[in-house]
């Protein structure tokens, strides 16, 4: 399992395709955020955590549509097939990754972010954090189960989108709300119930995902 | 071979066309459960049964699919393909009938009320699922992968809901099936809509999984 994480790191720190265009696209989204929405401080910050998650669940399809690409090209997917391993781990080693890809990406795009749409940090950057670190590994979760069910389509990229976009439709309500809660400076108790719904998706999708995974990639 | 020359099919038919006079006149000429809502109180014998039915059957393609990935029978597969075309002809009528009935109960067509909004995801996703039938690989693949996606969708439906009821609570304020049986007809009247859709839905399923048998050895012969 550690190899199978050592070997995704490996070779993002070697091609840095996931990476870079998540936080470029990332940035640019912001970007037109800021440029479209021409609105006062009060509107801005209520409106934020829905956008700041639009960025997020469309910056996370780039990645989740190159997770598995150094198994399809070069006819690496014989090679996967034929490897003793569990594929179910090979699952779960791909959301791991991705997640830290994510949560660096989201670290780097929260700051213009905040900076473009002038809105200020006086929340709990831990708080935020914790909220960020649940619903990013709810978006992997899906995301990776998402780009393995289309492994062999010749229009992966479009059903990735078509997919994964509405299975998530609760992660995008639970991590929006209880972000609108955090930047209101609320206490713990007032949304924790959205940090409850992401923990159990994010538990729910990996655990189906480890399982079913096995059975779905075969010959 | 003609539709009739089956004679299940002959039955089928008759129970559904009984069944549907009978709908018919109830939703027609029965006094609406809720009074207040006029005539259009009485789309509730066709929205709610309709409903009920196809969450059913969406629960079938996730069964259907658990089997399939367990035995890898082919039966499974086509039955939760059935279901899945099946489901879906039904989740189009929750949301065409929900929005006729919210329109009168609530003032607004949308009222985001969770059952209807579950309904509308889960009726994105299946519509995703049959671009993943169509365009998601070689048959056997798409097969596996449909399966595993018919899982995920039943498995996303309570963790929907729940979303969408706390997401606006001061917005959900629905009245529940319960709180319409006032009269001493709607309870009957209910049931045999629920049986008029249930032979409805059932027959279609036996129908669509005969044709798609049939194309399988149309296509062996070929």
């Amino acid at each position: 399992m550690l190899l199978l994480i050592w070997k995704e790191i490996l070779c993002e720190l070697r091609t840095k395709q996931i990476i870079s265009t998540m936080v470029l696209f990332g940035l640019t989204i912001s970007l037109m955020f800021a440029l479209s929405f021409n609105l006062n401080k009060e509107v801005l910050r209520l409106i934020s955590p829905g956008l700041f998650w639009i960025a997020i669940l469309f910056c996370s399809i780039l990645g989740i549509n190159r997770v598995f690409s150094y198994e399809i090209e070069g006819n690496g997917y014989w090679t996967w097939i034929g490897a003793p391993i569990d594929r179910g781990l090979v699952y779960i080693s791909k959301v791991i990754v991705l997640v830290i890809f994510l949560l660096l990406s989201e670290i780097i795009i929260a700051i213009p972010f905040f900076v473009f749409l002038n809105i200020k940090a006086d929340f709990s950057i831990f708080q935020f954090l914790t909220i960020l670190i649940f619903g990013t590994i709810s978006i992997i979760s899906i995301g990776c189960l998402v780009s393995g069910l289309t492994l062999r389509s010749k229009i992966k990229g479009n059903l990735i989108s078509v997919l994964f976009l509405p299975i998530s439709t609760p992660v995008i309500i639970a991590a929006v709300k209880s972000t609108e809660l955090v930047f209101d400076q609320k206490p713990l108790k007032e949304w924790s119930f959205w940090l409850l719904i992401l923990i159990t998706f994010s538990t729910i999708f990996c655990l189906t995902g480890y399982l079913i995974f096995n059975y779905i990639i075969e010959e | 071979m003609h539709f009739f020359s089956r004679k299940i099919n002959k039955t089928h038919f008759m129970i559904v066309l009984i069944l549907s006079i009978v709908n018919i006149l109830i939703i027609l000429f029965l006094d609406p459960p809720n009074r207040a809502q006029g005539i259009f109180g009485n789309i509730f014998y066709i929205h709610v049964p309709v409903a009920w039915t196809a969450f059913l059957i969406y629960f079938f393609v996730m069964i259907s699919g658990i089997l399939f990935l367990i035995n890898k029978d082919l039966f499974w597969d086509y039955l939760g393909h059935a279901c899945a075309e099946v489901g879906t002809l039904f989740m189009f009528l929750v949301l065409v009938t929900g929005p006729i009935w919210a329109k009168p109960a609530w003032g607004y067509y949308w009222p985001w009320e969770p059952r209807l909004a579950t309904s509308l995801v889960l009726f994105i996703i299946y519509l995703g699922y049959f671009m993943l039938r169509e365009f998601g690989g070689s048959p056997q693949q798409v097969s596996r992968y449909a399966a595993a996606l018919g899982i995920i969708a039943f498995l996303d439906v309570p963790i929907i809901f729940i979303s969408v009821k706390f997401w606006l609570p001061e917005m959900q304020s629905h009245p529940q099936v319960g709180e319409y049986f006032n009269g001493p007809n709607s309870l009957p009247s209910l049931l045999i809509a629920y049986s008029f859709f249930s032979f409805i839905a059932f027959s279609s399923l036996m129908i669509r999984y005969r044709v798609s048998t049939l194309c399988l050895s149309e296509n062996n012969d070929l």
